[in-house]
């Protein structure tokens, strides 16, 4: 009767444990199965594939950031535990009020929330002029880590008896001694958790890292979510799969191998010391206890030495892209918005190493460079902000003479860009495109919506719950703005405010406010509708037909006029190395490169002589190449001020407080 | 005498690291929090939190956090107490296997969440394929509260299995002895004595949560303003760090009251998570 | 003294695959102070879980009072438990803790508080109420996890080893204070404890205990003076266990010596354990002794000396005697006959006198 009923009992039991396990793990498996999905989209099954992982091993923008991390992880963890394995020690030894006031500063950085232990320490980084690099990240972790280390040497230390140290020094031993040889291997389960733990947090962090980072650094998470503005590459995921395997692997040896042979021991023990080992509760916990220190020592030291070979490894790997070069070059760049191999082309023929950056946004790469944190050499922003850094002093002049290959630009695309530099002296054009409306032909049926033709369309009321907007206060706005027949360049407050209330009004029938994702979610048939950039056209309709989808894709201008948007390279008047970024800027102005970098990114290019070079196919495509001409209202979007920024800032805080 | 005072110096090397590192950097924060762009005192700063908006956000991120942390407490003491009732060794082995997921990275564990609750997402293909009606939770401060409840259980799991390990059974079965049946000695003796661990459970979720701007992003579509999101615009795209700086210094107060209970209950950190 | 309060039947236990009970039975009379006397892992202390109701017994029964309480959960089991390291609770002050069990019946507050009085004026921590588990000392937290077991009026008290933890002087306080304690409430005590003398000192009836089964069951006098094993024997109290030949009733062969003794039945010319207690073997001048042998040991213990005798055979007798002689002296070895004990080899390895080292 006992029996059953606590048979079931344990049925219960096993089952939770299994729920949450389902619970914990199913994202990880989602993963790992999305690592082997041939279509970049997350929603879509393309067919088994092993790419993503060759493309894993050969990308060394994911070595690096795979390097990086696990480095600073194990550094962080090693210094913070030196640190805080002292700290502890000195602590406990401390007086009440002290003590008090050690652990609680201490617990600060614990219960600080990411976000302003970050932000904090990038404006302390700043305000001391320490430049923002790996030297800042690995400063931030450790400070971070150390709290765990102490939170989890603390407690062993006050079940350390004092008696045991002064033993040892009444054997002979000097405090040193005495404390390596008995109070050491005593804590030892501690320090070792603690190191763990700080290793696991610094391989998780991501949004102290976020503020912390300055050029050419990323780990895996800042790489991740610069990816997400495009899109995650599928081998993250195959990276993702790597590590955790390795470390489930880890877990699985160390916990079942040597087990048996310990549990023997530690039974043998248990009645060597004759207590009720086998029978009593009392001895038994003892007997566990030992099990389980042992099993914590062993466990922390093979997963210890498992990192030290995976960071070797990692180190080779890395020295391998790392040659030592007198040029540098450091470049701030959107995410995916080159084709990796025009960088290393560009090594090769110049001899300048370069570093490579990526932002997310307009605004989030503002500040750095205004703040001079980092120094980089060549960004690439969009128009409306390369005028606020013009009027801000923010830019060098371009020498022309270094960048013969201008003329390679279609003229039309200098006089465009006069609207945010107007004597064409700071910004070589890049790429540009359009704002429009993608949509589902199949969705819009069922919903029995007529085809969108305009911004306005993006109001009716059959759309709920189908819309996906743009993600950034601008391009929203001009959404709205269009659509009243205001210029998306308003400074006028009331327009403002009209446009606001109709983004407000739109609120409940839009999906998700997105930047990127648009894609995979318009291809995934998430949602009718969506507000998108037009380079991705290329993409998406080349996904659309090789997963053999039963809808297609149409990307519509819509008639009230749009954001014609222009991002170009411009140098920051801090640049170092001006000369190379110049090289740079010609380089990618060469027919050839601009070719190539098109055929990557996909975004209609402003280079006459690389348009030249394409298909006549392509070169007719409406959906890549819209005729500019022909585009009524088409606008480029200019820098308004602060103070008019700001109160876009407030009303955009407005609509998505609702 | 000469050994204590040598041992408390070792000490040192932290506190220097702590003033340059926690407290120079907080003293920051309050620096930008109450000055304004031409560097002038003002409060206006702080005082923002009241604005509509920002009083939106907050409550709403104080709600959602809230549910999240209760969540994750109904989940994780059962958890706890079964991981606990299980023999130790295998105990820690099932409490690495919680905190595990941890090495696969937070945004990738979050997006991959997305995956699954998309209107054409996993979960969905497989409640079609069951005929069962869909779910529609993406974009909607469920998925918010999911994704919380998610990414921080484990810091609720560890601080209660780590008190509830310590328990004596012979305390447990002195209640059983004493003539309480197993749900008076869960109320009259285990939950008392768990309650370390389980305020500093609750901290370390609801604190997280409170200040999530990630989670609030990727799973709400953006659609839903939470604090963090606030804090994490204006540093980041709205370019005004003053404003930023001011309303981290109100989500310090939070800290500071969750600092407070923490000492209360939890003197000899008993309930440390680690 | 009709039924026993407590009977286990034929009690089996099994861990893991070992047996730790082995088809034990065992009953206990009402208003008497048992104790489980026995060396780490003899099953005296699972033996007391099982009455306790924490362990249930894969075979067997547990009648309580004529009831079969197998089944029963701990809590609804007329006893309660002194546990090995008190098991306070650590949330709760000492009136709290007294008052649990009462708390937990419905007993009101007035009730509550009488008995609280009560109890700590039995176990002599009268104004104790408000402190905290921590302030107390090993021996008052004893006395606390006495007074909150006994609050509840139970008609069987279960101690296990509960003076374990306490230094000798406490430990003998302790002692007189239980057996007060039992004598004044009248109730039934089982006592587990692996200390010979304690047991010998409290109880009413002792049961010895080793590797699952009994090995004897009797009153102190008659587990000390009559040990029926080895075991026993060797366990409580110090002996000389020596083989011998019995040559037939009343007179035993030990190392080619004939000594007189009042044992009879073993037969004739059978082998034998002999046990000879030290304090029970006079030391006289070698004539006048039965075997002779040399001092080669000796300890001044203050109210004995402690001698070792080498008798030329190498065997070692253990002597304790007011009397003292050096080092090196030759000496003869006396034994009245009622002080020789014989019995019986024996007949299975789990009766032979194995892993004791306490």
């Amino acid at each position: 009767m006992k029996n059953h009923t606590s048979k079931l009992k344990r049925f219960f039991q096993d089952f939770y444990l299994v729920l949450v396990l389902i619970f914990l793990y199913a994202p990880i498996a989602t993963m790992m199965v999305l690592s082997f999905n041939s279509s970049k989209s997350r929603t879509q099954w393309g067919g088994f594939t092993l790419d993503w992982y060759t493309q894993m091993f050969d990308s060394s923008a994911i070595t690096a950031a795979l390097y990086n991390t696990l480095l600073i992880a194990f550094l962080s963890a090693a210094i913070a535990t030196v640190i805080g394995t002292a700290a502890a020690i000195g602590i406990s030894s401390m007086k009440r009020i002290p003590r008090t006031i050690m652990m609680g500063v201490n617990n600060i950085p614990v219960l600080n929330s990411d976000i302003v232990t970050g932000i904090s320490l990038m404006l302390t980084f700043i305000a001391f002029g320490i430049s923002l690099g790996f030297k800042t990240i690995l400063l931030a972790h450790i400070s971070f880590n150390i709290p765990y280390v102490i939170l989890s040497v603390m407690p062993k230390l006050r079940q350390t008896s004092k008696s045991t140290y002064e033993a040892a020094m009444d054997l002979g031993a000097g405090p040193v001694q005495a404390f390596f040889k008995v109070v050491f291997p005593d804590i030892m389960p501690g320090v070792l958790s603690g190191f763990l733990m700080a290793f696991t947090m610094s391989l998780d962090d991501f949004i102290i890292t976020h503020f912390t980072r300055g050029a050419g650094i990323n780990t895996l998470s800042t790489l991740i979510y610069s990816e997400v503005r495009r899109g995650i590459k599928p081998s993250m995921y195959a990276l993702s799969t790597v590590i955790f395997l390795t470390v489930l692997t880890l877990l699985l040896i160390t916990n079942f191998a040597p087990e048996n042979a310990q549990k023997a021991d530690a039974a043998g023990t248990g009645r060597a010391n004759g207590t009720d080992g086998v029978f009593g509760k009392g001895g038994k916990r003892l007997t566990t206890q030992q099990i389980q220190k042992r099993k914590t020592i062993k466990k922390g030291l093979l997963v210890a030495a498992a990192f030290c070979v995976v960071v070797s490894v990692c180190f080779s790997t890395y020295k391998y892209y790392l040659v030592s070069h007198s040029d540098e070059l450091y470049v701030y760049n959107w995410g995916e918005y080159i084709d990796d191999s025009v960088i290393e082309e560009f090594e090769e023929e110049t001899g300048i190493h370069v570093t490579y950056d990526l932002f997310e946004t307009n605004e989030e790469m503002y500040p750095i460079i205004e703040a001079g944190a980092v120094q980089y050499d060549v960004v690439c922003p969009s128009d409306y902000m390369i005028q606020k850094m013009v009027e801000n002093g923010l830019l060098a002049e371009i020498n022309f003479e270094n960048v013969p290959n201008i003329s390679y630009i279609d003229e039309k695309y200098m006089k465009q860009s006069q609207s945010f530099d107007p004597q064409n002296r700071y910004a070589v054009p890049y790429c540009w495109g359009t704002v429009g409306i993608l949509y589902n032909t199949k969705r819009i049926e069922e919903l029995g919506v007529p085809a969108p033709t305009k911004w306005a369309d993006l109001w009716d009321p059959r759309y709920d719950g189908e819309i996906l907007m743009q993600d950034s206060v601008r391009d929203a706005f001009m959404v709205a703005l269009k659509s009243l027949g205001y210029s998306m360049n308003t400074s006028d407050v009331e327009e403002l405010r009209e446009a606001k209330d109709l983004l407000i009004a739109q609120k409940p029938l839009v999906q998700a406010y997105v930047i990127d994702q648009v894609r995979d979610k318009m291809i995934g048939g998430e949602a009718a509708v969506g507000v998108i950039y037009s380079g991705e056209m290329l993409y998406i309709q080349e996904e659309v037909e090789n997963l053999g989808l039963d809808y297609s894709l149409e990307y519509v201008i819509p008639e009230e006029g749009t954001n014609i948007w222009l991002d170009a390279w411009v140098i920051p008047a801090n640049a170092q190395n001006k000369e190379n970024a110049e090289k740079w800027i010609n380089f990618l102005c060469r027919p050839d490169i601009a070719k190539k970098n098109f055929e990557y990114i996909t975004y209609p290019t402003p280079n006459k002589g690389a348009f030249d070079l394409l298909d006549e196919e392509l070169q007719n495509n409406k959906a890549v190449f819209p005729d500019v001409e022909k585009l009524k209202n088409g606008e480029v979007f200019q820098y308004l001020g602060d103070d008019v920024d700001t109160i876009y800032n407030e009303f955009w805080k407005e609509v998505k407080a609702k | 005498m000469n050994r204590l005072l040598q041992k408390k110096y070792l000490a040192a090397p932290y506190a220097v690291w702590m003033t340059g590192f926690t407290i120079i950097p907080l003293l920051m924060i309050v620096y930008y929090g109450l000055t304004d762009k031409s560097g002038a005192f003002t409060l206006d700063n702080v005082l923002a939190i009241g604005t509509a908006e920002h009083v939106k956000a907050l409550v709403l991120a104080l709600g959602l956090s809230f549910i999240s942390t209760v969540l994750c407490l109904l989940i994780a003491y059962p958890l706890a107490m079964i991981l606990r009732n299980r023999n130790i060794g295998q105990g820690s082995f099932m409490v690495f296997v919680f905190i595990l997921p941890m090495w696969m990275n937070f945004l990738l564990r979050t997006l991959a969440w997305q995956t699954l609750l998309e209107k054409n997402g996993v979960i969905n293909g497989i409640l079609s394929f069951l005929h069962l009606p869909n779910i529609a939770i993406i974009n909607t401060p469920a998925a918010i509260i999911l994704g919380m409840v998610y990414n921080f259980l484990p810091f609720m799991v560890l601080p209660l299995y780590n008190v509830l390990a310590k328990i004596d059974n012979n305390v447990l079965y002195a209640a059983r002895d004493l003539g309480a049946d197993g749900l008076q000695t869960f109320i009259h003796v285990i939950f008392p004595l768990s309650i370390p661990g389980v305020i500093s459970g609750i901290t370390m979720v609801f604190i997280p949560a409170l200040t999530t701007f990630v989670i609030s992003n990727l799973l709400g579509g953006s659609k839903i303003l939470l604090i963090g999101n606030v804090i994490e615009q204006e540093f980041t795209k709205g370019s005004n760090w003053n404003l930023g700086s001011g309303l981290s210094l109100v989500l310090m107060i939070f800290i500071f009251i969750s600092m407070g209970l923490l000492a209360k209950y939890d003197k000899n950190g008993e309930g440390s998570t680690f | 003294m009709g039924q026993p309060l407590i009977d286990l039947r034929n009690i089996t236990k099994t861990f893991d695959g070992q047996i730790v009970l082995d088809d034990l039975s065992l009953a206990v009379k009402e208003n008497t102070f048992v104790t489980l006397l026995g060396p780490s892992g003899c099953g005296k202390t699972t033996t007391l879980r099982i009455i306790g109701g924490f362990e249930s017994p894969d075979k067997g029964q547990v009648i309580f009072d004529g009831q079969d309480i197998t089944k029963l959960p701990p809590n609804r089991r007329q006893l309660n438990t002194v546990f090995q390291k008190y098991a306070l609770f650590p949330h709760m002050n000492i009136a709290e803790n007294i008052a649990f069990g009462l708390k937990i019946k419905g007993k009101s507050k007035s009730y509550i508080d009488d008995k609280i009085k009560y109890a700590l004026k039995l176990v002599n921590l009268d104004g104790f109420e408000n402190r905290s588990v921590d302030s107390l000392s090993g021996g008052q937290q004893q006395r606390i996890a006495i007074a909150r077991a006994i609050v509840n009026e139970p008609r069987l008290l279960l101690l296990d080893e509960p003076l374990g933890a306490l230094d000798l002087k406490l430990r003998q306080d302790m002692q007189y204070e239980l057996i007060r304690l039992k004598n004044e409430l009248g109730i039934t005590f089982i006592y587990v404890t692996h200390d010979q003398e304690e047991a010998l000192t409290m109880s009413d009836t002792i049961v010895v205990m080793n590797q699952g089964y009994i090995q004897q069951m009797g009153t102190p006098e008659q587990i000390y003076n009559e040990p029926e094993n080895a075991f026993v024997a060797d366990f409580i109290g110090e002996s000389n266990i020596v083989g011998g030949l019995m040559l037939h009733d009343e007179l035993v062969e030990i190392f080619g010596a004939k000594f007189a003794c009042v044992d009879k039945g073993f037969g004739v010319r059978q082998p034998v354990d002999v046990v000879i207690r030290p304090e029970d073997i006079d030391l006289v001048e070698p004539e006048a002794g039965t075997l002779v042998g040399t001092v080669t040991h000796l300890i001044f213990k203050g109210v004995h000396y402690e001698m070792e005798v080498t008798t030329p055979d190498g065997f070692e007798w253990l002597v304790h005697s007011t009397d003292m002689f050096p080092v090196g002296k030759k000496v003869g070895i006396h034994v009245d006959p009622f002080d020789i004990q014989i019995m019986n080899k024996p007949a299975s390895e789990d009766e032979e006198a194995v892993g004791v080292n306490e």
